[in-house]
Order: structure tokens, then sequence, then C-alpha cells
């Protein structure tokens, strides 16, 4: 297996501006009702997402939507990153 | 109210209220963040005037579960619905049909127009709207409602809605478990519009109106359906596995009919939105926005134009004309006094309410205005979410608060769009104690901005240090937990001068239909004390708390008399003292009167809102603490800056 092979799963908001990774999991700690808006606005697993900031607030990219997430809710969601 | 309506439904900040505008000429507030429409709007459609057009709170999810959501819901329960027009971002296809998916299971006739194409077009993101229409059975109609662009299209099809193919099959469980709830609502809570299958989904997803309206229609029978969705949600059938799904369908049926072209740098819109919530540029470029408000609505607004309007037309033309064409046809001596004297209806009232105020409030709309449409506004709850994260809120509610700015009655409203019960009685709270609205805020900047730009920073000050500090205290008595913000970015547009304009001429209406009246009142009141001698009574009792706690000259007891009306009268009355007030009064005096009860319109509004009980207990928790926080600024001053200053 080549390191390009490799695929890390790590909070979201462990990821530096500018990657692109895809959405796994939104874990239990979410509250439900807002495990349902993330879904909404497209935050649903195997969706792709390019990360644009992470201070003062995570911000990522979703299809066309800028999407603002609270570090609280940003470390409880998922991604894939090869 | 004619008995046949069309309801404009989809996700909020997709043009709704726009296209509402253009298809009945009727104007309801349209703004760039989401959250802009709380409650339904109706107006005959200028196509068919037998028709009634209803815009709806924007649903992010469906079932609903925020109060904006849930009015939607209600109109889509209770309206007598020919049909929904379905209006949608053309940049972001997945997340409209998932709202699609849904009312295709409700067998409701659709249209749906796919609005802003243009922004779509500029990103590379193209829909094929033909292929689309053939897919989901219904006219699919790309728009640009801001532009008019597309609307006698969708007009042309509104005639001939037709129903909307399913977009998809749950798993076997999920299917197992509609078709277990469905017919029993046919049974027991027939719907004359929806289908049983569409409601037995909302009920399974958890939809508290679905909810109420079942439990009504079906009476005693509810219990069977309560089983049975207690049964499926046992079996997983959950209202998240459900969206899901949907979400899934939308995403496979999204990609079959986009295209997306790579895009070689970001749009500037992009890289603006970004700069605005910048960890670093992010505050220089608030201040500058903070400046330039204050420059146009404090220096500008509250000096040049009341310059001109209260000093020149009113001080030196309108009012010596109308004093002396009063005393010269006016036998009456108190009716000449009510209408000119000290008191008067003229002199004070109307000369308050038109040569004061409203140049103040009328550059504030223009600013605000802008700052709305802007894009500037949303973002402004990614940069307030630490410090709001203290106070028990998260960065959305500063939305109300930022529209308290320009009025906290309506702003009580717009509280609707928070997630939980807790944070919108802790906004409301804070609104009423600490935001002023445009016309207070504009009375402060021009007298405190006269005395000294430190004056004005001691006051900002003083106010955040309240907010925060009741924020806190709220946040620890006030039961439940903190939501954490998720928030959508609009995106940075150029304000369209002609929304700006509209939206300032019709808050300019209201603001001027609320106030003026009110003002009237209230120098009414003040003319029948003065003449019943309870006025100097009332100063002489007010006096140990005005002059001996506050510092102010006792004659501030008749402007606090004032702000049992309206906050923005008191600060006006201060205002008019402001030649007798030292820098500290001038400070302490408008802190007092910021914090002060807020206006009549707005005690209604937390009645509505809140109850009554809330609504009083807040009342009484105000008062006191405006004179607290009054008397400690003014011995905290003396003691800072010398009695003498």
């Amino acid at each position: 297996m080549s390191p390009a092979d490799l695929i890390a799963r790590v909070p979201l908001g462990f990821l530096l501006p500018g990657v692109q990774a895809r959405v796994d999991a939104l874990d239990d700690k979410i509250d439900p009702t807002q495990r349902e808006q993330l879904v909404a606005y497209g935050l649903a697993p195997n969706r792709p997402l390019v990360v644009l900031q992470q201070r003062p607030m995570t911000l990522v990219m979703i299809d066309e939507v800028e999407l603002a997430l609270e570090d609280s809710v940003a470390r409880h969601v998922w991604v894939t990153w090869r | 109210m004619n008995i046949s309506a069309i309801a404009l439904v989809g996700n909020p900040n997709v043009g709704k209220s726009v296209l509402f505008h253009r298809l009945t000429g009727a104007y309801v507030n349209v703004s760039n963040y989401p959250g802009t429409t709380v409650e339904v709007a109706r107006a005959s459609a200028r196509f068919d005037a037998a028709v009634d057009l209803i815009d709806t709170p924007g649903v992010l999810t469906l079932p609903a579960r925020s109060d904006d959501e849930r009015a939607t819901m209600r109109a889509l329960l209770n309206e007598p619905l020919r049909a929904v027009v379905q209006v949608g971002d053309a940049k972001n296809l997945r997340r409209t049909l998932t709202l699609t998916a849904l009312l295709a299971e409700l067998g409701v006739p659709a249209v749906l127009a796919l609005n802003m194409h243009d922004e779509a077009g500029a990103r590379g993101v193209t829909v094929d709207a033909p292929a689309l229409a053939d897919a989901l059975g219904i006219p699919v109609v790309p728009t640009v409602a801001t532009g008019g662009e597309g609307i006698a299209q969708l007009t042309h099809h509104l005639a001939d809605t037709r129903g909307l193919q399913p977009l998809l099959h749950y798993d076997a469980t999920a299917e197992m478990a509609i078709a277990d709830l469905a017919p029993r609502i046919a049974t027991h809570a027939p719907h004359p519009r929806l289908t049983a299958r569409g409601l037995a989904i909302l009920y399974l997803g958890q939809d508290n109106e679905v909810e109420a309206w079942l439990r009504q229609a079906a009476g005693e029978a509810y219990a069977e359906l309560a089983t049975a969705r207690d049964a499926a949600h046992a079996q997983g059938v959950t209202p998240a596995a459900l969206a899901h799904e949907r979400g899934e369908a939308a995403g496979t049926l999204a990609a079959r009919f986009t295209a997306r072209t790579a895009q070689s740098s970001p749009l500037l819109a992009h890289r603006v939105g970004q700069w605005v919530i910048h960890r670093v540029w992010a505050w220089p470029i608030l201040l500058g926005v903070l400046f330039s408000v204050y420059e146009f609505v404090g220096v500008f607004g509250a000096g040049t134009l009341v310059g001109l309007m209260e000093e020149t037309l009113f001080g030196e033309t309108l009012n010596p004309a109308i004093t002396q064409f009063v005393q010269s046809h006016v036998g009456l001596p108190w009716l000449a006094d009510l209408l000119v004297g000290q008191y008067g209806l003229w002199t004070m009232g109307m000369t308050y309410a038109l040569a004061l105020i409203l140049p103040i409030v009328t550059t504030f709309f223009i600013a605000f205005g802008l700052l709305e449409d802007s894009g500037y506004f949303a973002r402004l709850s990614v940069l307030a979410n630490r410090l709001f994260k203290l106070i028990g809120l998260n960065g959305r509610a500063v939305l109300p608060m930022v529209l308290g700015l320009g009025c906290v009655t309506m702003a009580t409203l717009t509280t609707r769009i928070l997630h939980s019960p807790r944070e919108r009685l802790i906004t409301i709270f804070l609104m009423a104690l600490a935001i002023p609205c445009s016309a207070q805020l504009g009375v402060v900047l021009g007298l405190l901005g006269g005395i000294s730009f430190s004056a004005t920073l001691t006051w900002v000050a003083a106010m955040v240090a309240v907010l925060m500090l009741a924020g806190f205290l709220a946040a620890k008595l006030i039961p439940g937990r903190r939501i954490p913000l998720v928030t959508e970015m609009p995106p940075m547009r150029l304000p369209l001068i002609g929304n700006v304009a509209k939206k300032t001429v019709g808050r300019l209406k209201w603001y001027l239909i609320e106030v003026i009246p009110l003002f009237l009142l209230g120098t009414l009141i003040m003319f029948v004390l003065d003449q019943i001698g309870a006025l100097p009574a009332i100063i002489r009792a007010g006096e140990p708390l005005v002059s001996g706690w506050l510092g102010l000259p006792k004659e501030a007891s008749a402007a606090f008399v004032m702000g049992f009306l309206r906050r923005d009268f008191g600060a006006t009355g201060l205002f008019a003292l402001s030649r007798q007030l030292s820098p500290i009064q001038a400070v302490v005096g408008m802190v007092t009167i910021t914090l002060f009860v807020p206006c009549i319109a707005s005690v209604m509004m937390i009645i509505k809102e809140q109850g009554l009980k809330i609504a009083a207990a807040m009342l009484a928790l105000i008062v006191p603490f405006a004179f607290l926080v009054g008397g400690v600024l003014n011995h905290l001053l003396r003691t800072v800056w010398g009695a003498g200053a």
C-alpha cells in the first residue's frame, strides 16, 4: 500500500484549511436535532467537503454551501482524508 | 381571505419573499440572511385576484423543529392550498430536492422555481431544468426573482399544476411502518388535501404540528396512531433514518441533473465573505463598519440633519409661524398652551418625532438595510459566538439583537429563529433590558457624540457590561443547556438600492404610525400632569433618586416619566436638557434611560411571545435594575473622572 492510499479518519475540527475530506459519521455526542440539521445542510455521511478555515469557527464548503460549526460540534464530525 | 391559496415554500434565504413581491406586488421584508420571514404573509395574486399567495418562513428541515418551521407546517396543514410553489436555490439542488421529496409524499400539486440560477451560473453550476421536470413530473422554472426573470413562465405554469412523482421508496422496515400507519390516519384523521402517507412520514419524523393536528382530528382514536408510531420507532424507523434516506435520494437525483465546471479562482464575494470572519481581519473590518455607521447615523444623521431640521426648519421657521398662528387664532389660553406651549402637541410631540427622531431613524434604517442585504449580519453570528457562549447563548442570537437596534418590537418576533425556548427567553430579556432601538440609539449618539467620543465609548462599554452580566446571570438561573452554533453563511452580495429604499420607506412608515400617536399621547400626559400640578410633585418626589442617586438635574425626572411610554421619548427628553448636563450626567442619564422599560409595543410583543407573567417579571426586574446600574455608574464615574467632569 502506498502512502497515497492511506486514509485517515479524524474529527473535522483537526483538519487544516484547504483540505478536502469526506464525511464519515456524525457521532452521538451531537444533539439529535442538530444532527438532523447538519444532514439537511449537507453534512451527511459520504459527502465531500472542503475546509475553508478553523478559527474563530470551523468553516466548510459543501456543494455551494458555506457552513460554520462551533468547535464542540466540529470535533464530533468524523471525516476521512486521504 | 380568498378560498383558494398558493403557498411559497422553500429552504431559508432562497428568495421566497422576493418572489412573493413579484407575484403579488405586496412588499414583505427581504434580507440576505436566513430567518428574515418568521410568520406567514398573505396577499392576493397579481395573476388571479381570487387566489391568495402565502409567503412562508424558510424550512431547513421538515419535519419542523423551530417555531418558524412550525409556522410553515401549519400553513401546509390548515390553509386551503390549491398548489405549492417550491422555491429552491439552483446552487444547491440536493437540499432543494430533499424538501421536494417530502412535498411529493404529501401529494400537493407543485411547481418548482429554481431561483438564483444566475448565482449558480457564476459558480459554474448548471441544472438541466427540462430533464429534472420530466423526472419530477412537475414544471421546473429557472428564475432570478430579484431581476424578474422567469416570473411570467412561473405564472403560466401555476394555472396547470400537477402532483409530484414520488422521489424515493424508504427501506423495507420504514415502508412497512408507513404502510401500517397511513391507513389508520386515512380512517381516523383524513386530511382534505394532504395524503395519509405524507402525514404518516411526518408523524414518524416527530413533527409536533402534524402530531397536534392528528391528535385533534383523530380524537379518541389518536392512541392507536401513537401506539403504531412507538412500535415503528422501536424498530429503528427514526426521524434521522427517514431524513437520511430522503437526503440520499435527493443527492442522487441532484447529481444526475447538475453539472459543475471548475472555477479558476474563487469569486470576489466568496473571498470577501471569508475576510469578514477571518480570525485577524474580521476585527478591523468590524471596527470600520461600526465607525462608518457611527459617522453616518451619529454624526451626519443626529448632528447635521437634526441640526437642519430642529434648529433651522422647526426652530426658525415652522415653530415660530405655527406658534404665532395658534396664539392669534385660538382664544382659549390652555388650548394654545396644549398646542404650542412647553408641553405642546406641536412644539414638543411633533417636534420630537419629526425634527429629532425622523432624521436619525432614516439614516439608521438606510445603514441597517445595506448591512442586512450585504450578508454581513449573518457573519456577525460567527464573530459573536465566543462572547455569547458566556451568556448561555450561541452566535445566532446576535441576529435578533442586531435587528433590535432597528426596532426591538420586531426583533422580539425574530427570536423565533432560535432553536430552544431557553435561548428565546434569555434573548428577549436581554433585548428588553439593554438593546436600544434605532430612535433611542440615534438620540444617544447625538447627545453623547456631541460631548466626546469617550462619552460615547463609556456608554457602549456600560451597555456591553450590563448585557454580559445580565446574560451571565440569566443563563445561570434559567434551566436548560446551551445549543452550539451551526449556521449557514449566505453569499456576500452588493445590496440592491431599490430593495434598501423599499425597506427603509416601509420601516419609516411603520415607525411613524407607531411613534407619532405615542409621542402625542406622551406629550398630552405631560401637559395634564403639568397643568394639575402633578409634574412638579413627581419631580420633587423623584429628586432623591434622580438627583441624589443618579446625580442628574431634578428636571430629568420628567424624562423618566416620558420614558414609561417609550424609551426614545424619554431619551429625547434628556436630549432636550442636554445644555444643563455635564458629561457624567449625560452618560449616566443615557445609560439609565437605555436600560429603562421597553416601549409599550415591545411589552405587548413580549406578552404575545412569552405570556403575561414573564413579561411582568421582566418589567419588575428591569426598572429597579436600570436605576441601580445608573447610580453605580454615577458614583464610579465621579470617583474616576472627578465630580467636576
